[in-house]
């Protein structure tokens, strides 16, 4: 690599050392993702998924329409999805995402609403105040379940548990159980704006990926979250601050989330304290297809990229073929049921027998360590 | 101090009885009205679902797991033994109904069993996925239609009451299966407190290596939770049925993390190893409790999600600062212990 790096002496040889060099990172970049199991294996069901339905319905799934809809679909489902990626990664789960959403949702809708009764200009130049603010709401409620998990110590399924309620409980007393109309028609507009062939909407959900990617994997905050997931004893002990880790992990997540109530609203100028009700569980699938342990140490971005899409591709695909959304629901539990099982095949025949029953990975690895010590004793 | 702690019972059941105390004590002085034979019966009759519902995740909750499945799990198999009933035009009678939709329950169940135990995958991951599963097979293969009208059997039941009263404020009725559901929690009582197979959810719950060294056939066992949580579920599913006086398959469907909340309001772990039938009563019936209270002072209902989720921070916060301080305040080199403690803290 370095003589490649050093002065080249002609214009040609460099060339030929400057291809050289990116086929080399292409590769390498595209030989890790294809290790990370959550990656290769979506890419696959994603191609096959996507083959299958242009083959059956060429005409209507292959569509400028259809596949425009897959993208305007994906971001809202994929953003939350990964945010709850980020919490799976610490060994947390965060089921108030949903709710966090719509309660941003809703507080843009009302302060537009507000603003724009005596003068819809005023309003409209509110928009990015309005956007901030919805942000703001977002990485708040995300800080107040960091807090709960890392301060009060309470377990984050029901630190999250218990905030879902919390805020979907305030969002409908806010809202009165209606939905309300109502937000930025610059937020619309560019809701239905895209650049060629692809959706602005889509733009921002790769972006904020890529975001997510580059603080995972290349941030000491990325690696402090991993490590964090993988053994969060040994990251005490290793100096880790769990306690901000984990706030700032739960944080990002909010903020996500209040993000995903600004693309609720680019889609539909409309909020509401009930919107997206099944996406709650539908994003902890979307996470664990993804290669995400739910146990925490490990996950990708990309993985959890590829699943948004892929599920969203068999969505719309079951749509052309008529099927109904209930066969969908069908066949989304056998893909994570079936995926699970071909993993634990896969991974773990070699230790069989030595695996508890515990779902929970850190009780797990303890009660491992401590029936091997005892093992060790007793020889 | 050791009558107190004795008051407080393991899993907290006597602050949570406490709160309820309080919660009774002070709406009857708000509001007169509150304190009647009337508003007791129709919060018995209103905690009748959740309370058999509540129940069966207890089971599960206990040895350590978790499941989303089964309000499907319930409203399906109810919803099939219904449609099963109107489409052959045969009223088979209610213990044949209730025989089968216990049945589906418990081969549902199996499926969950089967997958969680075979292939030792995590419940709530299995559970996301059967709920999937469950739902759309029984919207495509069993029906989509909403039935009004219940097979004769189960409508006359739907009007049975054990009490009826005529007091100040009008008649109150007590439905019948509001005894269905304390038989239920007798029996599931009986069960984890005498039976091998109770004993042994804690044990697996508590340490499932140790429980397998201890001889307690894991797999066998978890099998078997799942099935009964299915059954259990499934009678739920009927219960509901009847005291709706209709067949919906939508219904139920959604509420599955409302149960689990009241299940550890109820001082259940998450962890497993923990639980006790009459703290998730305490935990369902304080649910009830305040969402009728709520509507006698002129709350909006819309404040129950909010006021259960507070409840929740407070109930699991105040168990999770308790055993910070405990932890802290005892300086022994048991690693074992204060690893279990850290991970507790920190997971």
């Amino acid at each position: 690599m370095k003589t490649e790096q050093a002065q080249p002496q002609a214009a040609e040889n460099s060339l030929a050392a400057m291809n050289n060099r990116i086929g080399r990172v292409v590769t390498e970049a595209v030989g890790r993702t294809l290790r990370d199991r959550g990656v290769s294996r979506m890419l696959i069901a994603l191609v096959v998924a996507f083959g299958f339905f242009a083959i059956m319905r060429p005409r209507i799934f292959l569509g400028p329409i259809n596949l425009q809809n897959i993208m305007v679909a994906a971001p809202e489902v994929g953003v939350i999805a990964i945010a709850m990626m980020l919490a799976m990664l610490t060994g947390g789960i965060d089921l108030s995402l949903v709710s966090i959403a719509n309660l941003s949702a809703v507080t843009m809708s009302t302060l537009f609403t507000a603003m724009a009764a005596s003068n819809p200009a005023f309003g409209e130049s509110m928009t990015v105040p309005i956007i901030l603010i919805g942000l703001v709401v977002g990485a708040a409620c995300g800080l107040l379940n960091g807090l709960l998990i890392s301060l009060v110590g309470i377990t984050p399924i029901l630190a999250t548990l218990a905030t879902m309620q919390i805020l979907n409980g305030l969002a409908v007393v806010w809202t009165g159980g209606k939905t309300l109309y109502g937000a930025p028609a610059a937020l619309t507009t560019f809701g239905k704006t895209a650049i060629g062939p692809v959706p602005m909407l889509f733009i921002v959900f790769v972006l904020v990926a890529i975001v997510i990617a580059t603080v995972v994997r290349s941030t000491a905050l990325g690696r402090k979250l991993e490590l964090q997931g993988a053994n969060p004893v040994a990251a005490r002990f290793s100096g880790i601050p769990s306690r901000s880790v984990l706030i700032s992990s739960y944080t990002i997540g909010g903020l996500l989330a209040g993000l995903a109530g600004v693309l609720f609203l680019c889609r539909n100028p409309t909020a509401s304290a009930d919107y997206g009700a099944s996406y709650v569980l539908l994003v902890i699938v979307i996470a664990v297809l993804g290669g995400t342990n739910p146990n925490g140490g490990f996950a990708t971005v990309a993985g959890v990229v590829l699943a948004t899409l892929t599920l969203q591709v068999v969505a719309s695909g079951f749509t052309a073929l008529r099927l109904s959304p209930y066969q969908y629901s069908i066949a989304q539990g056998v893909i994570l049921v079936v995926v699970m099982i071909l993993d634990t095949i896969q991974w773990s025949r070699p230790k069989w027998r030595k695996r508890g029953v515990t779902t929970d990975s850190a009780s797990l690895q303890t009660t491992q360590v401590g029936t091997i010590k005892k093992d060790k004793e007793q020889e | 101090m050791q009558l107190l702690r004795k008051f407080r019972g393991a899993n907290n059941e006597g602050s949570l009885a406490l709160i309820l105390l309080v919660v009774v004590l002070g709406m009857s002085l708000l509001n007169p009205v509150f304190f009647s034979v009337n508003t007791a019966f129709s919060i018995l009759r209103a905690a009748t679902v959740p309370m058999i519902l509540a129940l069966a995740v207890l089971l599960v909750i206990i040895s350590g797991g978790i499941d989303v499945s089964f309000p499907v799990v319930a409203i399906g198999s109810a919803y099939t033994a219904v449609t099963i009933c109107l489409k052959t035009g045969f009223d088979p009678g209610l213990p044949a109904i209730f025989g089968m939709a216990i049945v589906i329950g418990g081969l549902l169940g199996l499926v969950n069993g089967f997958v969680i135990a075979k292939f030792r995958l995590p419940t709530l991951i299995v559970t996301l996925g059967t709920q999937g599963i469950f739902f759309g097979a029984m919207l495509v293969y069993v029906g989509t239609r909403y039935y009004p009208t219940l097979p004769d059997s189960m409508a006359a039941l739907s009007a049975v009451n054990v009490v009826e009263l005529t007091t100040s404020a009008g008649r109150a009725y007590l439905h019948v299966l509001v005894l269905l559901s304390i038989a239920i929690a007798l029996i599931i009582w009986a069960v984890l407190k005498y039976t091998m197979f109770g004993r042994s959810l804690y044990a697996i719950g508590g340490d499932a290596e140790g429980a397998r060294r201890a001889g307690i056939r894991v797999v066998r066992t978890q099998l078997w939770i799942y099935v009964l949580v299915g059954m259990v579920a499934a009678i739920g599913g009927v219960a509901y049925v009847v005291m709706s006086r209709s067949a919906n398959p939508q219904d139920l469907v959604g509420g599955e993390l409302d149960i689990i909340a009241a299940v550890v309001l109820g001082g259940a772990s998450i962890f497993g190893g923990r639980g006790s039938v009459l703290g998730t009563v305490l935990g369902v019936l304080l649910i009830q409790v305040i969402n009728n209270s709520l509507l006698l002072v002129g709350v909006p209902s819309a404040w129950l999600r909010a006021a259960v989720g507070l409840l929740l921070i407070l109930g699991v916060g105040a168990q999770a600062v308790s055993a910070r301080r405990s932890a802290q305040r005892i300086h022994t080199v048991d690693t074992g212990e204060a690893v279990r403690l850290e991970l507790e803290k920190v997971s």
